[in-house]
């Protein structure tokens, strides 16, 4: 038995001047729900990995909110019944495959038997010079478990913190001064994203060396991939990537061009790509691929064929 | 239970160890602590407040104290000085570990009062030298520990992993500094924010034979109440501030919580009786109070000890069941065959809960150790 990508749905804030990080992914949800001929009552578990929010709250998780848009399970708790469980999990734009790795599994003990999956961002309110601008995107994916079917059956994380200070983001506190300061108003905490030079040419370094060491571990040579499905982490990291490792462009899943800069919705949006064009439903195996800060970098093997 | 669709029986909880039994148990091998030296007293709180509230919080909550951060201490300090003492207690060493996630709702360090990226458990497994572990962060509001435990386990009984380490650094305390210069009565919803305290924990799970181990451990999301306790950036001061609407957490924890408990134990193939220690997220001891009186009612039995640790630490966040765990192995309160359950209750409503009996980790603490 193995775990099924069920539906994936990715999509924009289509041009909305305050777009909200939430409301992006329950639309994103209610979206892949319906693709999927599924309830929301039907999901076990859900887990959102998206980061940059437009209120940046502590608690709940961003995941319970979503559950309660989309109407996951809101009855109270009788002994038996069906719940749903939902938290968040932050792993940069490698976020969405650290949670594939885990609802598979709990796919695979029986523990849940649909999974969930939600990210979304908007572009932080930052005004810096040189500022990293991310298109306010959210996306879905819900996961099953097939018994025909070998699914996910490999994943790998390595971290290389020599670059960590390549790219790092928080909130930091800004006093406010003056007479004009209005009371309890005291000051505002503003998001702060840095990001140094180089940091695209070290991901592509690292997602190299970190899949070329997955693939052999696995016994895999890049011939028997058929499709890569990378989350576009930055500009010019994918173009360097592709290049080094050779890869030819079809065997390649792009994002389509109305969905690029999203951020951790990337790699739902590189695979919504691949299912549109086709090119998934025809791949024996497949790689996901995302790299981010840390420098981490996620990989998964999907594979289209009997476990 | 009936049996459905699936292999599983039917739950409301998201339920582990998996009925049919995973190739692994999992067991709690190890805990530790980091707890800051600074202490604040209530009174000492209560007299900083900008407006006189009158409001009585020692005798309302039970918390005479709890710890807070000195200069340089943040919730990276507070994590990597809990993931040391969890070593120190453990017999893994840091390249033991395969997977380290990092649970706090507070992920302050350097100058950010929150840190995004890269993910605080990246900088906690490079401060204690676990250098093959995978790491991530998770957040689930105070229930964030149990719910890395929960992951931890399914990837331990699986045999994806061997050993694991969850951590939490929560320096909380700004909530109750900016809660102080806005608190007018015992009506504020920022009322909650003066109870809470800093704290570091950190726990090691570990394979063990099937069939021993963590009994169960189970997790559910009663989203309909997600919004009963809301945490933001603050705008008085630097960190956060928590409205909560008390009153009605409390009784939407009550009503809800028996049937999770009963569904745990059942699960267990125990009875409420059986339960050595309850372990339960510590807010004030009236509510603990209450809740267990409730569970009695409702299920007939009472477990034989409750905890309650709240006098000296306050309520510290997502640490809370391992800071009471960890208090009571030290103080060899706990003892080898012992059966403790810990229950989780947090924004969301998020409610967990896991049962396991105690074994040698016991002899690693104390003064004996």
């Amino acid at each position: 038995m193995g775990t099924r990508i069920e539906a994936v749905s990715a999509l924009t804030s289509h041009g909305l001047r305050k777009p909200a990080a939430r409301r992006l992914a329950d639309t994103a949800a209610r979206t892949c729900l319906a693709h999927a001929g599924r309830e929301p009552g039907d999901v076990d578990m859900l887990i959102n990995a998206g980061i940059y929010r437009e209120d940046n709250m502590g608690e709940p998780a961003l995941a319970a909110l979503i559950q309660e848009d989309i109407g996951a399970n809101l009855g109270q708790p009788p002994i038996g019944g069906h719940g749903t469980f939902s938290f968040d999990l932050f792993n940069g734009i490698c976020g969405v495959i650290t949670a594939i790795q885990i609802e598979s599994g709990l796919l695979d003990s029986g523990v849940i038997r649909l999974g969930a999956i939600v990210a979304s961002d908007v572009d932080p309110d930052h005004h810096q010079p040189g500022a990293v601008l991310l298109q306010p995107a959210g996306g879905a994916m819900l996961l099953g478990s097939d018994e025909k079917l070998a699914g996910f059956t490999d994943f790998s994380t390595e971290t290389f913190p020599e670059y960590d200070d390549l790219f790092a983001s928080g909130l930091v506190w800004q006093e406010r001064h003056g007479h004009r300061v209005p009371r309890p108003a005291a000051g505002q905490h503003e998001m702060v994203i840095e990001e140094k030079p180089g940091y695209a040419a070290r991901l592509a370094d690292c997602a190299e060396e970190a899949s070329r060491r997955f693939l052999r571990r696995l016994g895999l040579g890049w011939g028997e991939i058929d499709l890569v499905v990378p989350a576009p982490s930055a500009p010019d990291f994918l173009d360097a990537l592709v290049t080094r490792l050779g890869l030819p462009g079809d065997r390649v899943a792009y994002i389509t061009e109305d969905l690029e800069g999203a951020y951790t919705t990337g790699p739902i949006a590189a695979l919504q790509a691949a299912i549109k064009t086709g090119r998934l439903g025809e791949a024996r195996t497949t790689l996901m691929l995302a790299a981010g800060a840390g420098i981490t970098v996620a990989l998964a093997l999907y594979r289209q064929e009997p476990p | 239970m009936t049996e459905t669709h699936g292999k599983q029986p039917d739950h409301w909880l998201a339920l582990g160890p998996p009925g049919s039994g995973g190739s692994w148990g999992c067991r709690i091998e190890s805990v530790g602590v980091k707890l800051p030296a600074q202490r604040l007293t209530t009174r000492d709180l209560m007299n900083r407040t900008s407006h006189r509230t009158r409001i009585q919080l020692e005798r309302l909550t039970g918390i005479h104290e709890r710890h807070v951060v000195g200069p340089g201490e943040n919730s990276f300090t507070l994590a990597a000085g809990a993931a040391r003492d969890c070593l120190a207690h453990s017999q893994h060493q840091p390249q033991d570990i395969q997977m380290l996630i990092s649970t706090s709702i507070t992920r302050s360090r350097g100058r950010f009062t929150q840190s995004f990226e890269p993910p605080l458990s990246l900088y906690v497994k490079q401060a204690i030298g676990a250098a093959r572990a995978t790491n991530f962060d998770l957040s689930n509001a105070c229930a964030g520990m149990l719910t890395g435990v929960f992951v931890l386990q399914d990837l331990v009984a699986r045999g994806e992993i061997s050993c694991g380490m969850v951590v939490s650094g929560e320096y909380i305390s700004h909530l109750s500094w900016n809660a102080a210069r806005q608190i007018r009565s015992l009506l504020s919803r920022q009322l909650a924010s003066l109870t809470l305290g800093d704290a570091g924990a950190a726990v090691i799970v570990e394979r063990a034979p099937s069939g021993s181990g963590i009994d169960v451990i189970g997790f559910t999301t009663l989203a309909e109440h997600s919004r009963l306790c809301l945490a933001f950036p603050s705008t008085v001061g630097p960190g956060g501030q928590m409205y909560t609407k008390s009153r009605t957490l409390q009784k939407v924890a009550i009503d809800d919580m028996a049937p999770l408990v009963a569904e745990a134990i059942g699960e267990a193939g125990i009875d409420l009786a059986d339960i050595d220690f309850m372990i339960p997220h510590q807010t004030s001891a009236r509510a603990i109070r209450a809740g267990t009186e409730e569970f009695v009612r409702r299920l007939g039995a009472r477990p034989k000890h409750v905890v309650v640790n709240l006098e000296e630490y306050g309520n510290t966040s997502s640490t809370t069941l391992f800071v009471a765990l960890h208090k009571y192995l030290e103080e060899q309160r706990i003892h080898k065959g012992d059966r403790v359950m810990l229950l989780a209750l947090a924004s969301g409503i998020e409610i967990g809960m896991a049962i396991f009996t105690v074994d040698s980790q016991v002899d690693r603490y104390g003064h004996a150790h």
